[in-house]
């Protein structure tokens, strides 16, 4: 099962790459001939696995501060990392795309502004996970940091948006072009969705796995040390 | 409830002893404010009789709160730290007692250092108020966020390495969405000019910032 599931998702996602340049249709509104709305098969699903990511990461978090166990904390840290890594791709490929769509790889549009707000909060928790020596105090302050997202983050979303005109096109994600909200293109994305989570949880069990197995290296090497 | 009351008056009567004796951290704000603001102003001039000063100057006023504050908050948890008071700290009250009389003297902190600053840098590039009262409420609630942000955010990197600039890093994306507010709500005091927020969403920031602040301490605080 463990040697199979990486091959099923290998031929999901595979499925929806080619699915997505040659099923899909191209929507209309969007330049080239609407051939450049096939980006939304990836980085939509990606922003959308990144935040969950960040969200999960907070309630590992908080759920660490509860039990204390190195497991949750390896969790959370694996969680936030990893989302971290989604959301930076998210970001470089609206960024390209912005450049071909509207014309700057920036545009100060509410969603990058948003995007760029969440890589700064998750960069400072990394760069907190550095500073800190002691295991125990790192996890501590780690923990507190990542639940203090789950305040900053909405109000972001919320607060943003209002301050900004947004030149994002919502037709695929809100129903409010209907004429342009296909039913394929909906299955497609939430396909891409799944795959995108499933490599997510996938690549977060692995890193959890090295955590723990660096930390009981660690613990038994300095058994060695002190009975040598 | 009442004991729990005492220990955070007490705290907070102690800080603010501890400063009236060295003023540190009043001398750093001030003078560091007082600084920025003469600079700011040197280069700008007169900027608030041009229409472009209400679009510009709210947004250099907050820098220099944001600024100062982030040059003297830290010392709130860093200071008992290096003297290694803490563990007197973590004797004397209860985390959240301790976590109110902190926050309580982050905020006088800051009120003070707004009631230097805001009137000092409003004459000096001649920015007109329409609605005074407004911008005093706008200052108000946003000190209290900047207060309660720092105040979490300080107690955290007194535990850790390189707190001084690891401070500035934890603390300005938790601040960046209050100021945002901050900034579109003075602009709105200062020319009459509606925005797309309001003071509610500065209480509603504020408050959720701490509450998380009341709920997180404890764990943070006592290992």
């Amino acid at each position: 099962m463990r040697k199979t599931l990486p091959w099923l998702l290998w031929i999901w996602m595979s499925t929806v790459m080619v699915a997505a340049f040659f099923w899909a249709p191209a929507l209309s509104g969007f330049v080239g001939e609407g051939e450049s709305s096939r980006i939304v098969y990836f980085h939509v699903p990606m922003a959308w696995t990144a935040f969950l990511a960040f969200f999960l990461g907070g309630i590992l978090s908080a759920a660490y501060l509860v039990r204390r166990t190195a497991r949750l904390d390896a969790a959370a840290e694996a969680a936030i990392q990893l989302g971290f890594v989604f959301c930076v791709l998210a970001t470089v490929t609206g960024a390209i795309w912005s450049r071909i769509e509207w014309g700057a790889f920036w545009n100060w549009d509410p969603r990058q502004g948003t995007i760029a707000l969440v890589l700064l909060f998750y960069a400072a928790y990394l760069a907190l996970r550095s500073a800190v020596e002691d295991h125990e105090v790192r996890r501590r302050l780690a923990a507190g940091y990542a639940v203090l997202g789950l305040v900053v983050a909405p109000t972001l979303f919320w607060v943003v948006p209002r301050l900004m005109t947004s030149l994002h096109p919502e037709p695929v994600v809100n129903a409010r072009g209907e004429v342009e909200m296909d039913a394929s293109v909906l299955l497609l994305m939430l396909a891409s969705w799944i795959g995108f989570m499933a490599l997510f949880f996938w690549l977060q069990r692995i890193k959890v796995h090295l955590t723990l197995a660096d930390q009981r290296r660690d613990r038994l090497r300095f058994e060695r040390a002190e009975v040598g | 409830m009442s004991i729990w009351l005492r220990e955070a008056a007490a705290i907070f009567a102690k800080d603010w002893r501890s400063e009236f004796r060295t003023r540190i951290a009043l001398n750093t704000l001030g003078l560091f404010a007082v600084s920025t603001l003469v600079v700011v102003s040197f280069s700008l001039g007169p900027l608030g009789t041009s229409p472009l000063g209400v679009a510009v100057l709210p947004a250099v006023l907050w820098i220099i709160l944001l600024f100062a504050a982030t040059a003297g908050l830290p010392r709130l948890f860093v200071a008992e730290e290096e003297t290694h008071t803490a563990t007197a700290l973590r004797l004397a009250a209860r985390p959240t007692a301790l976590f109110c009389g902190k926050l309580l003297y982050g905020c006088a902190l800051i009120l003070a250092l707004e009631a230097l600053t805001v009137p000092l840098f409003l004459t000096m590039v001649q920015l007109p108020v329409v609605s005074p009262g407004r911008l005093i409420l706008v200052l108000l609630a946003g000190g209290l966020g900047l207060a309660a942000g720092s105040t979490l955010v300080a107690a955290m990197v007194a535990q850790a390495r390189g707190r001084g600039t690891l401070f500035a890093v934890l603390a300005f994306p938790v601040l960046i969405p209050l100021l945002i507010i901050a900034v579109a709500l003075t602009r709105e005091a200062v020319g009459g000019e509606p925005v797309a927020v309001s003071l509610t969403q500065l209480l509603v920031y504020d408050g959720s910032v701490v509450v998380a602040g009341f709920m997180l301490f404890p764990p943070l605080w006592n290992p």
